[in-house]
């Protein structure tokens, strides 16, 4: 075989020979360019042959020895791409006007390449184009749900260092668990909170009431909690039901779930609102 | 982003692999990586699915780079410019394929590689991780043309034929 075979007759099978060393591009330029013009000939063997020889040589990657990028890299990576993701969604932004946040749009341009990545299968690319907007939609709920409860615990923070909030220690009767802790601020409402409390039965709940101070008035169903598995809540009630100045004590009762009109137990922790 | 991250992390170490076993040097690996996967995230529109699966796609494109930063010049570069283009280059996953995941594909090729006759396998290195050619290998290996040709083709073909009885 010489280098230069430009002048070289070669049938199909011959060049066929040469398929893989060309994908690898390990040709010299002889055969490289006899190779090249015999390709354009469209020969039936040879060109889906060469296209699975590149397919063959891709997999040699495999055999480079293992080794792991640092994460320095990932982080690096992926602050570039975040940043531009970020400037680019203004102005995606603008001309639909949209208010579709910019990480949606990242993950459109994400889906992309997803899409490249996959699309030869058209349902392939179907279920992951549902999957992003169920993940989107996720996202959004997610997120709307990590608000509100930023802003709940936010609310919980400013009722317990507000010094006009009122500290009523709700005691209990039953030695094995410990007493609960209430503070209740005219203006940001009342947060309850306990620990190590032993979690009710089942699927039962611990309801909050407010006890009035008027004659023979109904104690008042406020919200319902189940401590987590170490034994600790905290309730926060936005807008109590009832003026400070109007309830004479706090109690706690064990409910089904879904918490109860009005009483159904005889109050685990009771505290005086004074 | 999420998607590109999964991306990411799905590939990363194959590509870092082979990258950093063309350059040897993990600070050059890793400027390469960043800049195959930030073209990949720049101009994802400009890949061609019809054209071919992306994997290989995107291992030739980093493949490309490393030689690229090995400032590798002359015939050999001028070589590899002319068949492996930026884009994809068209490719056909063979019918046998299976999809093995990554790990187990990595460990198979590494065995069957590891399998071949010690000069197929050198020689099989030198052209696909150094970037050789035929007559260059020949030179390197002081080994006549046609042989070091024949250990290329027929380590490759094994190498086929190993991952089609895998499947």
């Amino acid at each position: 075989m010489s280098n230069d075979l430009s002048n070289d007759v070669r049938s199909g099978d011959q060049f066929g020979e040469l398929l893989e060393a060309y994908a690898m591009g390990a040709l010299d330029a002889g055969e490289r360019a006899a190779l090249e013009a015999h390709l354009a000939t469209n020969c039936p063997d040879c060109v889906p042959a060469l296209q699975e020889a590149r397919w063959l040589v891709s997999q040699l990657a495999y055999a480079a020895p293992e080794a792991v990028p640092s994460d320095m890299l990932r982080g690096r990576l992926m602050k570039i791409v975040r940043e531009e993701a970020a400037r680019e969604a203004p102005r995606v932004a603008v001309a639909a006007k949209s208010a579709v946040p910019y990480w949606m749009w990242a993950a459109v341009a994400a889906l992309l390449l997803v899409a490249a990545y996959t699309s030869w299968d058209a349902r392939q690319l179907q279920r992951q184009i549902l999957d992003v907007n169920d993940r989107a939609t996720a996202e959004l709920r997610s997120r709307e749900k990590i608000e509100e409860e930023l802003a709940a615990v936010r609310r919980e923070a400013r009722i317990l260092a507000d010094p006009e909030s009122v500290k009523i220690a709700l005691a209990t009767s039953q030695p094995e668990i410990g007493p609960l802790q209430a503070n209740w601020n005219a203006k940001l409402g009342l947060v309850v909170s306990g620990q190590k409390i032993p979690q009710p039965a089942g699927d039962r709940v611990l309801q909050l009431w407010l006890i009035p101070k008027a004659p023979g008035g109904k104690p008042l169903p406020s919200q319902t909690v189940r401590p987590d598995a170490n034994g600790n809540f905290v309730l926060l009630v936005a807008n109590p039901p009832e003026l400070m100045a109007e309830t004479k004590a706090l109690a706690v009762t064990d409910e089904p779930a879904g918490g109860s009109p009005q009483p159904t137990t005889t109050p685990k922790w009771v505290g005086g609102v004074s | 982003m999420r998607a590109f991250e999964q991306l990411y992390d799905r590939h990363c170490r194959l590509v870092y692999g082979l990258v950093f076993r063309i350059v040897q040097q993990a600070g050059s690996a890793e400027e390469i990586v960043q800049d195959v996967f930030l073209q990949l995230w720049r101009n994802a529109a400009q890949y061609d699915a019809a054209r071919g699966p992306f994997l290989p796609w995107l291992l030739t494109m980093a493949r490309n780079r490393a030689f690229d930063n090995l400032r590798l010049k002359s015939e050999r570069q001028r070589r590899r410019e002319d068949q492996t283009e930026e884009m994809p280059v068209i490719c056909t996953v063979p019918q046998f394929e299976k999809q093995l995941d990554e790990k187990r594909r990595a460990a198979r090729v590494r065995e069957l590689m590891t399998g071949l006759q010690p000069q197929q396998k050198r020689a099989i290195e030198l052209a696909y991780f150094e970037g050789l050619s035929h007559t260059e290998i020949a030179e390197k290996l002081k080994e006549p043309l046609g042989t070091v040709k024949s250990w290329i083709r027929n380590g490759l073909l094994r190498i086929r034929e190993g991952l089609q009885a895998t499947s």
